[in-house]
C-alpha cells in the first residue's frame, strides 16, 4: 500500500512527547483523557472534526445534521447496512453529542453468547467484572431511573436520581403493553431528572437529537470536557489521524501518530496511544496502518471483523385521545425487557427491548412526517395537525449476532489526504431477522391494543455500530486484548464500540463509558 | 460566481416593490442564508430570496423550478416557502450541506449529480404527458412513464422530506401545527 508522499515535520522533543496521544474527542476519548490527565499524565487529544461548544447546539433538526460526520465517505454493502452517516458524529464529544442518553446495561447472558447459544464470540469477561464500573459512571455521569421498576435489570447500584416523569403520550402506550401482559419501567437516562453536578435539570422539550445546550443530557461537553481541560488536556480540532507508524527498532512499540490538520501532516510521538474514534474510522486508521508487517492487531486477519448494528424500527399509531408527542426527550419515556433475556425463544434468536413513547418531531429522517411518503398534497396538513396531537410512538431495538463475515475494510478510493477510505459489509443474520420480524408485528399489535386507531411501521434501520476490532482473550478471534491493547504491540490501545465482541440489545454508550473507566483505571495503575 | 467569504448582510423587512412586509418575512421564518440576487450576495429566507429572483449556483433555473414544482405536489407550500433556493443553497455549501440526502447514501459531493438527475427525469417524465399532480403517487410505487432517473420512490422520499424542513420543521410550521417550538437554543437562522 501506498500513501501520498508529503514532507513529515518532526514534532517530537523528547521533552515535549505526550504520555498518551488520543484519537477522538467523543465519549470514550474524552473520559480517558480526563482520567489519565488527572493522574498526571501529560494527554493531547486529535480530533478530526470542528470545535463544538454548547451555544452552538441550536434547536433544529435541520441544523442538528450538522454533527453528523461529515468525513471522508464510507462505502456501505449488505443487506443490512451501518449507516454510518446517520450513527456517527464528528466535532467535539463525537456521536454522543447527538446521543438520546439511553444508558443501560448489557444483560449478563450478554456476555456469553458463544458459550451459551453456538453463536457468534463470548466477551473476554462477564458481567460482574463490568458491574462496578457501570456503578462508578453512573455516579459520575448522573443516572435517573427507577431500579426497582425495572425488575429486569441486572444487578447495581441504584440510581443517583429518580425517573423522568411520564407524560401523555407514554401513559396511552403503558395501557397496551399492561393489556398484552408486559411490564414496563420508567426508562432510565443519563438525562437530569433534578439538578446534578452543577447541571440543569430537563425542560422535556425533545431537541436531544440537537445536543442539549443546558446540560441535562450528559453529553461530552457537559461531563468529561471540563474535566479534561481544567487537568491540562491538549485538543487538536480538525486534525485527522491517518495511521500509526511501528517503531522499526522494536516492531512491538508504536512509534508515530501520522495526522494532517492546520498544520500539514506531522509525526506525533507519544508513549501510548489510544485509538477512540467511533467504529468505522478506528478500525481503518489500523487498516491503514499496514506496513512490512500485517496492521496492528490483524496477525491472524480477525481486524474489521465482527461489525454489529442493531436492527431496528419505530412502530407508529394514531389515537383518539391527545398524546401530545411533542413533549418528553427523544429517547423515550419507559422500556420493556420483558422479552429480553430468553434469546432463543422460538420465532427467531436474540434479544430486544422496546423504548416506548419518543418525543419526536413533524421533519427529519425519524420524523412523523417523512416516515409517510403515501400520504402528500391537501391530505397532509390534516393528517400532520392530527399527528402533533395524537401520535404514539416506539422503537424495538433488536440483537444483531456477530458475524466474522461481516467486516470493515478499506474502500476503493482516497480522501482528500490520499488515504483509502473505510468500506463497511453487513448483511443481517436471519434468525436476527426473523426476531426483529415477529418484535415489529407483536409492535403493532401493542399499538393496537392501546388503542390506537390507524398503525404503521417505520423501515429496518441500522442502529449502532459495534465492533471490527473486537477484544478478547484468543488473538485468533480478536483484535485487542481484555483491556483494549491491541494483541501485537505493547502501546497501542483501542476504545469504544468497536471493542464490544456482541452488541446485545441494549444501546452502547453505558458500556463504552464503563470500558473506558475500566481501561483508565488499568493504565493508571 | 465566485461566492464570497463575507457576504453582504441585510435583513430588509420593509416593503419592496409592494412585494414583501415585515409581516410577510415573519410569516414566512427566518430562514436565512446567503444568496446572490441581482449580483450581490444578500442573506434572506429561501422564500425571500425567490421572491426576489436568486441566482441559483449549482442547478439551472429551470431544473429548479421542476423540484419547486413537485415538491409542491408533495407538500403543499413548499414552493412558497423557497425549497429551491434551500437546495442550490445546501448544493452550494459542499461538505457542509444539511440536506437530509447525506442520511440516506447521498453524501454531498455527489448531492448536485442526485438533484440535478431528479429534476431532469421530472422535466422528462412531464414531457411524455405525466401531469406533475400524478407524479407523486406514481413515483411512490416506481411506476412513472418515462422515468429516467434515480429510483422513482427514493427520490420522491428525499425531496419530500427537503419540502417537509422547509415548511414544517421551523418554529413558524411547528406554529402552524399549533405545538410549541419551546427551543433551547433558537437557531439564528432556520438553516
Amino acid at each position: 500500500m501506498t500513501f501520498m508522499v508529503s514532507p513529515l515535520i518532526a514534532t517530537d522533543h523528547e521533552r515535549n512527547t505526550p504520555d498518551t496521544i488520543i484519537v477522538g474527542a467523543g465519549a470514550a476519548g474524552l473520559l480517558l483523557a480526563a482520567r489519565l490527565a488527572e493522574a498526571g499524565e501529560r494527554v493531547v487529544v486529535i480530533e478530526a472534526g470542528p470545535e463544538r461548544t454548547l451555544d452552538q447546539l441550536w434547536s433544529s433538526q435541520i441544523w442538528a445534521r450538522r454533527l453528523k460526520w461529515s468525513g471522508a465517505p464510507v462505502e456501505e454493502s449488505g443487506d443490512h447496512k451501518v449507516g454510518h452517516a446517520f450513527n456517527a458524529g464528528m466535532g467535539t464529544g463525537g456521536s454522543a453529542l447527538h446521543h438520546y442518553g439511553v444508558w443501560l446495561r448489557l444483560h449478563p447472558g450478554d456476555f456469553q453468547i458463544a458459550s451459551d447459544h453456538q453463536r457468534g464470540l463470548d466477551w473476554p469477561f462477564a458481567y460482574d467484572e463490568l458491574r462496578p464500573y457501570y456503578d462508578r459512571v453512573q455516579t459520575e455521569v448522573g443516572l435517573s431511573g427507577d431500579a426497582n421498576a425495572e425488575v429486569w435489570r441486572p444487578p447495581g447500584a441504584p440510581y443517583p436520581m429518580g425517573p423522568l416523569p411520564v407524560f401523555a403520550q407514554g401513559k396511552v402506550l403503558a395501557k397496551g403493553f399492561k393489556a398484552q401482559g408486559k411490564r414496563v419501567a420508567p426508562l432510565p437516562l443519563a438525562i437530569n431528572s433534578s439538578s446534578y453536578h452543577g447541571r440543569a435539570p430537563c425542560q422535556f422539550d425533545g431537541w436531544c437529537d440537537a445536543g442539549c445546550p443546558i446540560g441535562a443530557l450528559a453529553n461530552p461537553l457537559v461531563t468529561w470536557l471540563p474535566r479534561a481541560q481544567k487537568a491540562g488536556v491538549e485538543l487538536r480540532h480538525n486534525t485527522r489521524a491517518l495511521r500509526v507508524e511501528r517503531d522499526p527498532n522494536k516492531p512491538e512499540r508504536i512509534e508515530a501518530l501520522v495526522v494532517s490538520g492546520p498544520d500539514g501532516r506531522q509525526r506525533l510521538h507519544a508513549k501510548r496511544f489510544i485509538i477512540a474514534a467511533f467504529t468505522v474510522q478506528s478500525t481503518r486508521i489500523l487498516l491503514n496502518s499496514i506496513g512490512d508487517k500485517p496492521a496492528p492487531g490483524n496477525r491472524h486477519d480477525q481486524l474489521g471483523r465482527y461489525l454489529t448494528t442493531h436492527p431496528a424500527t419505530t412502530v407508529f399509531g394514531l389515537f383518539d385521545e391527545p398524546t401530545l408527542p411533542h413533549l418528553g426527550v427523544s429517547a423515550g419515556q419507559l422500556i420493556s425487557h420483558d422479552d429480553y433475556d430468553d434469546k432463543s425463544a422460538a420465532g427467531g434468536w436474540g434479544s430486544s427491548q422496546w423504548l416506548i413513547a419518543h418525543a419526536i418531531k413533524p421533519n427529519d429522517l425519524l420524523g412523523y412526517a417523512t416516515g409517510r411518503p403515501d400520504i402528500h398534497g391537501p391530505e397532509l396538513k390534516p393528517w400532520l395537525e392530527r399527528a402533533a396531537q395524537h401520535l404514539g410512538n416506539m422503537t424495538v431495538v433488536c440483537e444483531d449476532i456477530p458475524l466474522a463475515s461481516n467486516r470493515i475494510t478499506l474502500g476503493s478510493s482516497v480522501d482528500n489526504d490520499g488515504v483509502p477510505i473505510a468500506a463497511t459489509h453487513h448483511d443481517l443474520h436471519p434468525d436476527a431477522r426473523s426476531r426483529w420480524q415477529q418484535r415489529t408485528t407483536e409492535g403493532q399489535a401493542l399499538m393496537r391494543a392501546a388503542g390506537a386507531t390507524d398503525v404503521w411501521q417505520g423501515p429496518m434501520a441500522p442502529m449502532h455500530i459495534m465492533g471490527g476490532t473486537v477484544m478478547g482473550a484468543d488473538e485468533t478471534s480478536s483484535v485487542t486484548d481484555p483491556w483494549g491493547r491491541v494483541h501485537d504491540t505493547e502501546n497501542l490501545y483501542i476504545s469504544g464500540p468497536s471493542l464490544f465482541p456482541s452488541s446485545g440489545a441494549v444501546n452502547p454508550t453505558f458500556t463504552l463509558s464503563a470500558l473506558a473507566w475500566r481501561q483508565a483505571d488499568h493504565l493508571i495503575t | 460566481m465566485a461566492r464570497p467569504s463575507v457576504s453582504k448582510v441585510t435583513t430588509t423587512t420593509t416593503a419592496r416593490d409592494g412585494q414583501l412586509t415585515r409581516r410577510d418575512t415573519l410569516r414566512m421564518g427566518a430562514l436565512c442564508a446567503s444568496f446572490c440576487i441581482a449580483g450581490d450576495w444578500l442573506t434572506t429566507s429561501p422564500a425571500q430570496a425567490k421572491a426576489l429572483g436568486f441566482t441559483p449556483q449549482v442547478l439551472s433555473s429551470q431544473q429548479l423550478a421542476q423540484l419547486a414544482a413537485l415538491a409542491d405536489a408533495l407538500v403543499p407550500g413548499a414552493a412558497e416557502a423557497g425549497v429551491d433556493a434551500y437546495i442550490d443553497a445546501q448544493l452550494n455549501a459542499g461538505a457542509d450541506s444539511m440536506l437530509l440526502a447525506k442520511y440516506v447514501g447521498v453524501a454531498p459531493p455527489d448531492q448536485a449529480g442526485f438533484y440535478g438527475a431528479i429534476a431532469d427525469a421530472v422535466a422528462h417524465a412531464v414531457a411524455n404527458g405525466t401531469a406533475i399532480k400524478d407524479l407523486p403517487a406514481a413515483m411512490l410505487t416506481d411506476s412513472v412513464p418515462h422515468w429516467q432517473g434515480p429510483p422513482a420512490s427514493y427520490a420522491l422520499f428525499v425531496l419530500r422530506a427537503d419540502a417537509l424542513d422547509v415548511t414544517w420543521g421551523t418554529d413558524t410550521g411547528y406554529a402552524a401545527l399549533g405545538i410549541p417550538y419551546h427551543a433551547h437554543i433558537m437557531p439564528p437562522s432556520s438553516w
